[in-house]
């Protein structure tokens, strides 16, 4: 198998997994081993890969922002939780209650920590809580737009030697598109920066490039970047609504001409070939049964983007809610037949099954997004039209 | 592998900065750096285990002779080999040379 240093989420090669929460930074070397370990602790409901939110706070106002509507007044200083669930005045999360999470984090079997946002890096408390992370030997990948890596910050992060890698995020191959996105000046420059001081320091840096209708004719441009300076890559084209309920964030989704044209073009190498049989383990991801999320408020949910809450960290020890959260257990039960417009869908190989985009338009975890399964339809076509060629 | 090389030091410990978990009977340690994944098999885990803190060749031969019926010097020679291969990988670090025999003599 090989490594997937390139891939495209929203049809996941089949050397891909079909969970972005599984691709780890900094592992892709060993990717078919770290698969196989993940594998592993699923099976055996370990939350392996824990991904927690420390702030909502972020430095730029990207227009296609999953988490909140930054250009609507917020709750509260720190942010408003991120979940559909959630109390807009729930207070984020202590940092002695992050500390404390992290040891519980690590008892109930985690390896792999990633920290994300909002932006990551505007959080105060961020180097008290990779020291703690290193205390209790977690694995950490960040997730940043990058603007902040300056050299002290790039230093200091690169010190870490549990530090697995960082995901940065970029939206064009210039300026103008990039920038006109996180509504930041200066912001595509900062970021590209921010990810070559870096990995010069010895970091694994790996680019997200998130397809949208304003940077999709740079497509190929912002591949060729990322090749040229040989930096891993991964391309996502779903955009979702946002978790405060608003749905602005879909305005920035590519059309259906638009993404034909990426996947019959440059993002054609990406696809998956449609072979792979679409048995029970390959439709189900790890979420909740190796991998979790827990929002800025204490939430924990079965990935970032799927924002179920399935308890409250506050509430009840975090191994609870992993073990015998009924939305937790329910996630574990499901099976094909239970996904009620997929189970007889005939594009469900070509299909990422986005359940972030699933769940946020439909409220359902086993509902489905239109757009999800336009994309697989595409994808179908651009393969099988070629095949049969 | 030369079990040989693991003695000129006279104790090791594990890299404690190393990311680490136990799945099952075995261990996984990351480490960032070098871009490497190992799995630990059970006797690996263990001696990893016991290297939170320093200890001997010696100490540890001790130790494993208790949980596991094996000869002693065929466990010493695979508690060497272990050490050796996980010393190799940059997993363990000697923490203290072994004292060099006195050509004067032991009397002294």
């Amino acid at each position: 198998m090989a490594a997937p240093e390139r891939s495209v989420a929203g049809g996941l090669p089949e050397a891909a997994p079909r969970c972005q929460d599984e691709m780890v930074v900094g592992t892709e070397a060993n990717y078919e081993l770290i698969s196989q370990l993940q594998g592993k602790a699923a099976a055996r409901f370990l939350p392996f890969n824990v991904t927690l939110e420390l702030t909502l706070n972020c430095n730029i106002r990207c227009l296609h922002c999953y988490n909140l509507d930054r250009d609507e007044p917020r709750h509260g200083a720190c942010g408003s939780g991120s979940g559909a669930n959630a109390d807009a005045h729930k207070p984020e999360l202590t940092l002695p209650e992050i500390l404390q999470l992290l040891s519980d984090l690590r008892d109930a079997g985690c390896l792999i920590l990633g920290l994300t946002g909002g932006e990551v890096l505007t959080y105060p408390h961020l180097f008290a809580v990779l020291d703690r992370a290193r205390e209790l030997n977690l694995a950490v990948q960040l997730l940043t737009n990058g603007t902040m890596l300056q050299p002290g910050i790039a230093a200091r992060l690169a010190a870490y030697r549990n530090l697995l890698g960082v995901s940065i995020s970029l939206y064009g191959a210039t300026a103008d598109v990039h920038d006109g996105i996180t509504q930041i000046a200066g912001s595509f420059r900062r970021t590209w920066e921010g990810a070559q001081r870096l990995r010069a320091a010895g970091v694994a840096v790996r680019l997200k490039f998130i397809v949208m209708r304003p940077n999709a004719h740079q497509m190929a441009e912002m591949l060729a970047q990322a090749t040229t300076r040989d930096f891993p890559y991964m391309v996502d084209v779903t955009i979702t609504p946002r978790h405060d309920g608003t749905r602005g964030s879909l305005a920035m989704r590519v059309t259906e001409d638009q993404l034909a044209d990426l996947y019959r073009g440059p993002l054609r190498d990406l696809l998956p070939t449609g072979t792979r049989p679409m048995t029970e383990d390959q439709f189900s991801c790890n979420c909740a049964r190796g991998n979790c999320a827990i929002s800025v408020t204490g939430d924990v949910q079965p990935c970032v983007s799927v924002p179920w809450a399935a308890g409250n960290v506050r509430e009840r020890p975090f191994i609870d809610i992993w073990r015998y959260s009924p939305v937790f257990q329910k996630i574990r039960g499901l099976r094909i037949a239970d996904y009620e417009a997929c189970a007889p869908c005939p594009d469900k190989s070509y299909c990422s099954r986005n359940r972030g985009a699933a769940f946020n338009h439909s409220g359902s975890y086993t509902g489905t997004d239109p757009f999800v399964c336009t994309t697989a339809a595409i994808t179908r076509e651009v393969v099988t039209s070629a095949t049969t060629k | 592998m030369s079990a040989a090389a693991p003695r000129s030091s006279s104790s090791w410990r594990r890299d404690n900065e190393l990311p680490f978990q136990k799945l099952d009977e075995e261990t996984i340690v990351l480490d960032p750096r070098r871009r490497e994944v190992h799995l630990l098999n059970e006797t690996a885990a263990r001696i990893w285990e016991l290297l939170a803190s320093p200890r001997s060749l010696d100490e540890l031969s001790a130790t494993l002779g208790d949980e596991y019926d094996v000869p002693e010097a065929e466990l010493q020679e695979a508690v060497a080999e272990c050490v050796d291969g996980l010393t190799q990988k940059g997993l363990l670090i000697p923490v203290g040379k072994a004292p060099q025999a006195d050509p004067r003599g032991a009397a002294r």
